[in-house]
């Protein structure tokens, strides 16, 4: 269960990789749900936030590079909303930084606070699987109660979504080759639909060999993995650590900055 | 939706109830699915994520280009509930593995993008086809059957934005938008899924006859039921939080302090609704602000109060102490990174 190409920091190792990943998936929902707590409009608060989220990528050797380009990536549909809000809330917002202080309009001020919310919550999404094994993760929530259908559905989705995304790089590839012009719309559409009900075909087809694969070692509909999951000492030092921060955030930090 | 979009009590009410809706869904194909299943619905998963790299040039928009989304293929291929788990999972791995869309925001992604648009577009596409294979039913069925799963899931997102209340932008504005888009996104999805259809029925009928879907159906009036208890729960569920504190829907249609000049679309002077008003305000949870006292209280954020002899000096000292902090964090990781241990190659 493992591609080059998206998960390659999971397989690091260092001390936020070696954590238990229920401790880190506990500690990223509740980290998410204070973030989304924080007033609408509130906006240097964020950078305090920020400081969880950067800690856990730069000791887990994650490039904060590769970051901020991923969630660029992500970001046109939060950004079209939140560049909306200030043509629609114009009143104007003095504030005060420091020596310095301007007037700008509450709009601006949520659209800020919006793009930011999705920076720290997403850098913290990152943190999360760029330091955890995606086998891991998926162990974690089966033990936190997830059904074990759907968790084997998402180890199946995932162990070959990058066979068939091959698969259909290559069909892309043939028609790049055969099609010299634009065919017309019926043309286009129907040559796609043909594609991709080619590629169901062939996807039934390897399910089927898998299938027969894992019949023959003996698959029951039960996944058994050499893997236990047990809390370590560090586990509960990490558990600590982040209830102090985050109460530090919540309790000392985010009154101050009103 | 993304998390940024909602508010944590419509985030927590959203997954309860996609949580749920999930559970419900995998005991039931629990009973009816057999083990060899299993790798079928993983592997078809894979397959919506690599149909979703075939694109298209777009008719009437040269220049652009579409792919398809998949849902309701899946669900007329596999059956409504299979079809739902497999949808399901996409949208799971989508948020961990592409980080695209939100922790918080799975569950309306689960409930948009998954549950609604199978189910719907199954027993839309089954009204249309029956259990035939003829061309026009499976055109319309498949073209009416994306376009009406498309708009209910798109008509979910403003609704649960609005109730969140974070965005500013009216709540008919961005329904119509969302609407329009997916009128067009659910017409072409409708085209290219007929057309996937139509070439199985030419080259290898059985998997749409051969029982891959057969198994697990509901009957009619447990369908019904759902619907009606799902849609009843989200309707009270809503309205609970809605009135706790509405922001964006009621922000619409009472007033509007930057144009004096704007008369209400909606509005209803009866002495009932002033005595239910009066009644909220004084026993909601959290009693909603006036849009003119927000305004007002605006004045306080980015920075802190404009008066007193602090003014603008804690958030500047907490940009810089972060800033300072993450600088530290940073130094430390470095050290740490030299010893050889944590040398691993990727």
């Amino acid at each position: 269960m493992h591609h080059a190409h998206i998960d390659k920091f999971a397989y690091l190792d260092s001390p936020i990789h070696r954590l238990d990943a229920r401790v880190k998936l506990v500690a990223t929902v509740v980290f998410t749900v204070f973030v989304l707590l924080l007033p609408r409009q509130g906006v240097s608060v964020l950078l305090c936030y920020a400081i969880w989220p950067f800690a856990l990528l730069v000791l887990g050797n994650v490039p904060i590079r590769f970051v901020l380009r991923h969630i660029l990536i992500v970001s046109p549909f939060i950004a079209v909303l939140a560049l909306a809000m200030p043509f629609y809330s114009q009143a104007p917002v003095s504030i005060a930084f420091g020596p310095f202080a301007w007037t700008t309009t509450s709009g601006w001020l949520r659209c800020a606070a919006i793009m930011g919310k999705f920076f720290v919550t997403m850098a913290l999404l990152i943190a999360l699987v760029s330091t955890t094994r995606f086998a891991d993760l998926l162990a974690a929530m089966e033990k936190m109660g997830m059904p074990a259908v759907l968790v084997m559905q998402l180890g199946f989705l995932y162990r070959y979504i990058f066979v068939l995304i091959d698969r259909a790089h290559h069909m892309l590839r043939a028609r790049a080759g055969r099609r010299l012009r634009y065919l017309g719309p019926k043309r286009e559409l129907a040559t796609a639909g043909a594609m991709v009900g080619s590629l169901l075909m062939h996807s039934i087809d390897t399910a089927g060999r898998v299938n027969i694969a894992m019949e023959a070692r003996g698959f029951d509909g039960q996944f058994r993995t050499i893997r236990r999951m047990k809390m370590a000492g560090r586990d509960l030092i990490f558990a600590a650590i982040f209830v102090f921060v985050i109460l530090l955030l919540h309790t000392v930090i985010r009154p101050a900055m009103r | 939706m993304a998390n940024e979009l909602l508010s944590v009590p419509v985030a927590a009410g959203t997954i309860f109830i996609a949580g749920g809706g999930l559970a419900a869904v995998c005991r039931k194909a629990k009973q009816t699915l057999t083990n060899e299943k299993l790798p079928l619905m993983g592997v078809l998963g894979a397959f919506v994520f690599a149909a979703q790299m075939v694109n298209f040039q777009l008719p009437l928009m040269p220049g652009t280009s579409g792919h398809m989304v998949g849902a309701v293929l899946l669900a007329i291929v596999l059956g409504p509930h299979a079809g739902a788990i497999v949808m399901s999972s996409i949208v799971i791995i989508q948020c961990l593995v592409f980080q695209d869309g939100g922790l918080l925001a799975l569950g309306c992604n689960i409930i948009n993008m998954a549950l609604v648009p199978t189910y719907i577009g199954y027993y839309v596409f089954r009204l249309f086809s029956g259990d035939g294979l003829g061309r026009g039913g499976m055109y319309t069925g498949s073209i009416v059957a994306c376009v009406v799963a498309m708009e209910a899931g798109a008509l979910l997102v403003p609704i649960e934005a609005a109730v969140s209340g974070v965005l500013l932008v009216p709540f008919t504005t961005f329904l119509y938008t969302m609407l329009g888009v997916h009128l067009l996104v659910g017409l072409i999805e409708g085209v290219v899924t007929a057309f996937v259809l139509e070439y199985l029925r030419d080259v290898r009928p059985q998997i749409l006859t051969g029982g891959l879907a057969g198994e697990g159906r509901m009957s009619t009036i447990a369908v019904y039921v759902t619907l009606l208890i799902s849609a009843l729960i989200l309707g009270a569920g809503l309205s609970l939080v809605a009135s706790s504190n509405p922001d964006g829907l009621e922000w619409s249609y009472k007033e509007r302090p930057d144009q004096p000049q704007f008369r209400p679309a909606v509005g209803n002077d009866s002495q009932v609704v002033a005595a239910a008003d009066r009644l909220q305000d004084r026993f909601a949870p959290m009693p909603d602000y006036s849009v003119r006292a927000s305004e007002h209280a605006e004045t306080e954020v980015g920075g802190d109060r404009t008066g007193g002899p602090w003014a603008g000096w804690t958030s500047f000292a907490g940009v810089f102490g972060s800033l300072l902090t993450m600088a530290v964090v940073w130094g430390i990781a470095r050290m740490l990174r030299h010893r050889p241990a944590s040398r691993v190659p990727a």
